[in-house]
């Protein structure tokens, strides 16, 4: 289901109150003149599964924060800045996974330069 | 060992005045070797019975039966690097371990080993053994305190609380033992066994001497100096390799006291038909060496709040249980 | 069950460093402790970061089977096969029957090794010096060597291809498996004998880190670690693939949610694995269970966005991968540990300090999964 990113916490507030508590994966897929953040919920009473699908563009890409509704997005979001550069907003800043990255380009981006040097944080 | 016996008994007996002092230097020195021998064979036992318990083999290229290996591992630990961290207390760190295992030896010292000589033989000598033995809980205090390290600190303080906790039962148990050889003298107790060993008369006394024996010792399932996963290694996570020698001689050093003193004081000690009552002796503490190794293969270490309430809630009790036992019988 | 504790509000960080004498693999875990009570873990993970996600988009569909296996150390079996169905869906390739069946037996052997692996160190971490550890691995060594006989490697098998396997099962393997499940099946009941009558071990585990139903939902945890709480759910009975639904599947529950009830839904999981591999050698169709030779250059993708769900032992895997020409687009991975990390904070508050590694351990946490 494709969802604008102003309209996704109330869309998420509507999906949990169906009963899709369940969130199974927060991630996201490089498509180069868009990027595409997928919410993956799960009903685990019927067993049905819903994506929503939030397409943002690559500059300044930045998503509200649902950890409010469902706890699990937690680290799911922190792995989308980390990777992707996604600003995570309406929350506290999230703590890299990978600490002490310093000056690179989120790695996951098809615009990542293979091979460039970089400087570690200390 | 009879040799000896009388070696040193007919020293003693001799006119001389420098004689006594020789005989008693002899015996310590033939004790400190004891101490030495058994423990290390304590230490070749331990990981054969633990493998075992694991269906493997344990040690057995080096030497004959693997009796060499620890030998082994002893000389590698004593070629590692010894460095202090920056925050310690030189003289207390360094000072804490050789103090520790100097009175461990010298308890066994004072111990009964041979019906005829010994330094224990006068009237409060097992009030005496446990007064220095709870000298253990203040030396770990000033490992772990004066290591400048934190985990380290935390762990003995675990440890000192664990083991004030398991000295009291300990003690009524050895106060019902008094009462039962009319006696604090080891010996004397040792010897009003010759009728009939003090475990039937007080079964529920060595049960809880025993497990009070396992916590002193820190050992399974109250190890939690060495629980890696928790406090890496207690108050001995500073010891850099060679001490770590000396800790765990200290460590096979006490578990030899402990069997010792449980053989005496429940199984009779020397009394035995035909072998030298040193003989006996080492075969009783040899087999409660057995289960208290048997135990560390077997069981699930207790946390530390379970330990306590152990102690002071089930032992004590019981341990009262068994003076009142003591004054009846 | 210990009492309220009482701290003075005075807190202390401990380091539980990213080298562990005990094997979870590199993990760091910052604790914040009152007292003996816990305030607050913060994991710190990526010691194990490879880059796996963004290596796999640079080599084509047959060269990366390695990078998955290599994910989970204890299970590659799970994680190859996951992926070899995600590019199967891509290119729209039919798996042959028997290559199914035989799937299973794989898998399903596989899943009895890792809880056999799992014991051992569950028991490891909490104080047991290595006794269960030895037994365990014992009966472990028995099922790696039947899948030696199959694939030719103890651990990282790389034996599966499009379609089926890399090859059929050599002769007389049909015995020897069932043999050695008769075996691990008298040895279970020795373990849980020797475990659940050990008062220790029962005031370990019991009422250690419960989480209930809701709350074990609403933190996304998955596989054994849900199953334990009391929600009935595996993806090998709700999304069923392969033979699962012919072979009467049947999700192991357990309501209580402590680590006990972690430790009793894989011990019942083990025995449901047995009788699935019985099952599924006694009901094997004849025939051909070899699929496509690896070859570098393969037909294009039929279908671009490919999903496929698995349970794994440690829970539930997700592979959504977006197919590219001759190599995937974008793999995106949910691995099981990683959720389940994410949730030991709320589990381990207000433990008391020995519990966290009761609770890490019943979470069955494979780092390489976690850092991907």
């Amino acid at each position: 289901m494709k969802v604008e990113k102003e309209a996704l916490l109330k869309t998420a507030e509507e999906m949990k109150n169906k009963g899709f508590s369940y969130l199974v994966k927060i991630t996201a897929v490089d498509n180069i003149s868009s990027l595409v953040v997928l919410y993956f919920l799960r009903n685990l009473n019927t067993g049905e599964e819903e994506t929503l699908e939030v397409e943002l563009s690559p500059v300044d890409a930045s998503v509200p924060s649902i950890m409010h509704i469902y706890k699990a997005a937690d680290w799911y979001e922190r792995e989308l800045k980390e990777m992707f550069g996604i600003e995570i907003t309406g929350r506290s800043a999230p703590r890299l996974l990978l600490e002490k990255w310093n000056g690179i380009e989120p790695p996951l981006r098809k615009n990542f330069e293979w091979g460039k040097p970089y400087k570690a944080m200390d | 060992m009879l040799i000896g016996e009388s070696w040193l008994v007919s020293l003693l007996n001799s006119p001389s005045p420098y004689s006594e002092v020789l005989g008693l230097f002899a015996y310590a020195v033939f004790v400190g070797l004891l101490v030495i021998v058994v423990d290390y064979f304590l230490g070749w036992l331990e990981r054969k019975i633990v493998a075992k318990a694991q269906l493997r083999h344990g040690p057995t290229m080096v030497g004959k039966f693997g009796l060499l290996q620890n030998l082994a591992d002893f000389t590698k630990l004593l070629a590692k690097a010894s460095y202090l961290p920056k925050r310690a207390d030189r003289l207390l760190f360094t000072l804490a371990l050789p103090f520790m295992l100097a009175l461990a030896i010298f308890l066994i010292l004072l111990l009964p080993l041979v019906p005829s000589f010994g330094f224990g033989n006068f009237a409060s000598s097992l009030v005496l053994v446990f007064a220095l033995f709870s000298f253990t809980p203040l030396f770990i205090f000033i490992a772990g305190a004066s290591s400048g390290n934190k985990f380290a600190e935390i762990g003995s303080q675990r440890s000192v609380l664990m083991l004030l906790s398991y000295e009291l039962p300990m003690i009524f148990v050895i106060a019902s033992l008094g009462i039962l050889a009319k006696s604090l003298n080891l010996f004397a107790i040792v010897q009003a066994q010759s009728k009939m060993w003090y475990i039937f008369f007080l079964p529920i006394g060595f049960f809880v001497f025993f497990i009070s024996m396992l916590a002193e010792l820190e050992r399974s399932p109250f190890d939690l100096r060495e629980a890696d996963s928790e406090l890496i290694a207690g108050w001995l996570t500073d010891v850099s390799a060679p001490s770590y020698t000396l800790a765990l001689f200290l460590d096979y050093t006490k578990t030899f006291f402990g069997s010792l003193l449980m053989a005496m004081l429940f199984f009779g000690g020397w009394l035995g038909p035909v072998l030298p009552g040193l003989a006996w002796l080492l075969v009783k503490a040899l087999i409660i060496a057995f289960f208290i190794m048997l135990v560390r293969a077997t069981a699930v270490r207790m946390r530390i709040d379970r330990v306590l309430r152990l102690g002071w809630y089930v032992l004590l009790p019981l341990a009262v249980v068994n003076l009142i036992i003591a004054f009846i019988v | 069950m210990g009492q309220a504790l009482q701290g003075d509000g005075l807190t202390t960080k401990i380091n539980v460093g990213p080298i562990h004498p005990s094997t979870h693999g590199v993990l760091r875990l910052v604790v914040e402790l009152d007292g003996d009570e816990i305030v607050n873990v913060e994991p710190h993970i990526g010691f194990l970061h490879r880059g796996v996600e963004k290596l796999m988009e640079t080599r084509n569909y047959m060269q990366d089977l390695p990078y998955v296996e290599k994910l989970d150390y204890v299970a590659p079996e799970a994680y190859s096969e996951a992926y070899i169905s995600a590019v199967e869906s891509a290119l729209g390739v039919e798996v042959k029957e028997r290559a199914q069946y035989l799937r299973v037996v794989l898998l399903e052997l596989q899943r009895i090794a890792s809880h056999l692996l799992w014991l051992g160190t569950f028991l490891n971490d909490l104080g047991h010096f290595f006794t269960v550890f030895m037994w365990a691995f014992a009966d472990r060594d028995k099922i790696l060597r039947l899948l030696q006989e199959h694939a030719g490697a103890r651990m990282f098998y790389v034996n599966m291809r499009l379609g089926g396997l890399n090859r059929d099962v050599p002769p007389g393997f049909e015995e020897e498996v069932l043999s050695v499940l008769g075996d691990i099946e008298k040895r279970i009941p020795m373990y849980e004998s020797y475990l659940e009558k050990n008062e220790i071990f029962m005031e370990r585990t019991k009422g250690i880190g419960a989480i209930s139903s809701h709350r074990a939902i609403e933190l996304g945890v998955t596989g054994p670690v849900l199953r334990a709480s009391g929600v009935n759910f595996d993806i090998r009975s709700s999304k069923s693939y392969y033979v699962y639904d012919k072979l009467n599947f049947k999700p192991q529950v357990v309501s209580s949610g402590d680590v006990f009830a972690r430790y009793k839904v894989r011990m019942l999981e083990m025995k449901e694995s047995i009788r699935l591999v019985r099952e599924a050698i006694r009901h094997m169709p004849p025939g051909d269970a070899v699929g496509m030779p690896i070859r570098l250059i393969i037909p294009a993708p039929k279908n671009k966005e490919v999903r496929v769900y698995r349970e794994t032992p440690r829970g539930e895997l997700l592979i959504y991968m977006v197919a590219g020409q001759q190599g995937p687009y974008r793999v995106s991975f949910r691995s099981p540990s990683f959720i389940n990390l994410a949730a030991l904070p709320e589990i381990a508050k207000g433990a008391h300090y020995a519990d966290l590694f009761a609770i890490l351990g019943s979470l069955d946490l494979v780092i390489p999964d976690v850092d991907r």
